[in-house]
């Protein structure tokens, strides 16, 4: 039986917390619930990112998945 | 901003073409972190490494594409670089514009961002080149509500896009290439602007074979429009064109005298499948070998068009050679009908199935033409439910052994091993 909405997205945060790498590709959650469609994965990803708990890093060729405290900021970091 | 010394961008300003140098040098005096760009550019080219950090977390406010984060690893020697954002705009169907649209986007750029543009990128987008963070959501604002653009795709999003020409100014045409561009773009809104894939996946649609968007070479899935039925040939043009009333090519190569046009060495021998010849001084094609090549076409368009009925061809998996080498899409689909009055629902099938397929089997930063590659074509055309053709060899087997599915065998292949070894210990 595949998660509903709220406990896909629960997953995915949870996984985006505890995964030793910030940054995540959007097939990295889809052992969150390998009943849902890869869509319904990506749909909820984001949707966290459109609530602002999550964000995107882009490197403009590939798009990885975030939380917000763990993202790369590019602006801050030091070369 | 101060001029840098640039003695190794200058030497490019030296041949008899046209140079960037030039153009970044004259862009500077009305903006001036140009001069940066070019400080930077030129350490680069000491330092032999680029000093663009890769990405970053920009972007506009619900869309997940259509910036591409840059900034300056040496912000502190080139604070107009320090931020240098690339914005990708939704270009046009065909990319036609007005002057005054071109004029707006130019006005919009200079308010926002450093004036330089790639127009246009290789996606096709309209590419405008460096703004800052604090930039975006104004330039944004003002593109949506004011030009009514919209950005285009940019990372693991469904890029944007992009058509010829088609019959808005060609007549060999075979669908109707801006409709199903822009249906398609506005269909799938949210692949384009939110990231949707585990990797880029372009779209490219050419309105025949002669390709000019590159389709078979640039996208993922190329849209190259066809015939199935004969060429359509006019004998008497063709006798026009043996006596010399017609430039061959539309007179494309009429800057040196070719000598007087030779039907045979000209057309018949260049016919990649040698399905043409001359019966008296009527021209003759066996339609049943043609490839749709478009070369005799190009040659003689007075007195050969494409067949009547018409549609496309999807070519899958067509990539640039960052890992494994380039690669051309291949042949998935031969005819497929491309009708508006269904909006497009045969290729909008094709399209998902593939989707559905290689975002599951797919891997993180895997184009669908490496993962055909790694899968292999008859677990692609299985997914696809294509029977194999030979269109869909590209050249004869070397492998002498045929491999079967365990279905296709009798039992399958599970079997006792220590039954087996217990026979051949024998
Ligand atoms: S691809 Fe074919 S139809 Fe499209 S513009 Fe080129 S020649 Fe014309
Ligand atoms: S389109 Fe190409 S393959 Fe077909 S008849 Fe003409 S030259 Fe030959």
């Amino acid at each position: 039986m595949a998660l509903s909405l709220d406990e896909l997205k629960a997953a995915i945060i949870d996984k985006a917390t505890t995964a030793p790498k910030p940054q995540l590709y959007v097939k990295d959650f889809y052992a969150c619930d390998p009943d849902a469609k890869p869509r319904a994965i990506k749909n909820a990803a984001n949707e966290l990112v459109k609530e602002g708990k999550m964000v995107f890093w882009s490197s403009g060729s590939t798009t990885m998945y975030a939380m917000k405290n763990r993202a790369k900021d590019e602006e801050t970091r030091e070369a | 901003m101060p001029k840098h010394d640039t003695p190794l961008l200058d030497q490019l300003e030296s041949g008899p073409w046209p140079s960037f140098v030039s153009d970044l040098k004259r862009q500077a005096e009305k903006s001036p972190q140009c001069w940066d760009i070019l400080g930077q550019l030129e350490l680069s080219f000491k330092d032999r490494i680029t000093h663009w950090k890769h990405g970053g977390i920009v972007g506009v406010f619900g869309y997940g594409g259509g910036i591409v984060g840059r900034y300056s690893d040496v912000p502190t020697q080139f604070p107009g670089v320090a931020h240098f954002h690339t914005v990708r705009l939704n270009q046009p169907s065909s990319k036609f514009y007005s002057s005054a649209k071109l004029r707006d986007i130019c006005d919009l750029w200079e308010k926002y961002g450093s004036g330089m543009t790639n127009m246009h990128g290789s996606t096709g987008d309209l590419v405008l080149l460096g703004t800052t963070t604090a930039n975006l959501e104004p330039l944004f604002y003002d593109l949506t509500h004011d030009l009514k653009q919209d950005l285009g795709g940019s990372g693991s999003n469904l890029r944007t896009p992009e058509c010829c020409l088609g019959r808005a100014r060609c007549e060999w045409g075979c669908y109707d290439t801006q409709a199903l561009c822009h249906h398609l773009t506005m269909h799938y809104q949210d692949e384009i602007h939110r990231p949707a894939f585990p990797y880029k996946f372009k779209f490219k649609f050419s309105g025949c074979p002669n390709d000019c968007v590159a389709a078979i070479a640039r996208s993922d899935f190329a849209v190259i429009g066809t015939w199935r039925d004969d060429i359509r040939v006019n004998q008497a043009e063709v006798k026009g064109y043996i006596n010399g009333d017609y430039a061959p090519n539309a007179g494309a190569h009429s800057g040196r005298d070719w000598g007087k046009f030779d039907i045979k060495k000209e057309v018949l021998d260049l016919c990649p499948t040698g399905c043409m010849s001359m019966s008296g001084d009527e021209l003759k094609i066996d339609n049943s070998e043609c490839t749709r090549c478009m070369h005799c076409i190009n040659v003689m368009p007075r007195a050969l068009r494409p067949g009547k009925e018409q549609g496309a061809t999807i070519c899958v998996g067509a990539k640039a050679p960052i890992l494994d080498g380039a690669q051309f899409a291949t042949m998935t689909i031969p005819f497929i009908k491309v009708d508006p009055e269904n909006e497009f629902e045969e290729v909008i099938e094709v399209i998902e199935k593939i989707w559905d397929w290689w975002m599951e089997a797919g891997k993180n930063r895997e184009r669908v033409g490496e993962t055909i590659m790694r899968l292999g074509l008859p677990t692609f055309l299985k997914v696809m439910e294509v029977e194999p053709i030979p269109q869909h060899v590209k050249e004869p087997r070397s492998n002498p052994y045929v491999f079967w599915e365990s279905d296709e065998v009798e039992g399958g292949f599970e079997r006792d091993v220590k039954e087996f070894r217990k026979r051949h210990a024998q």
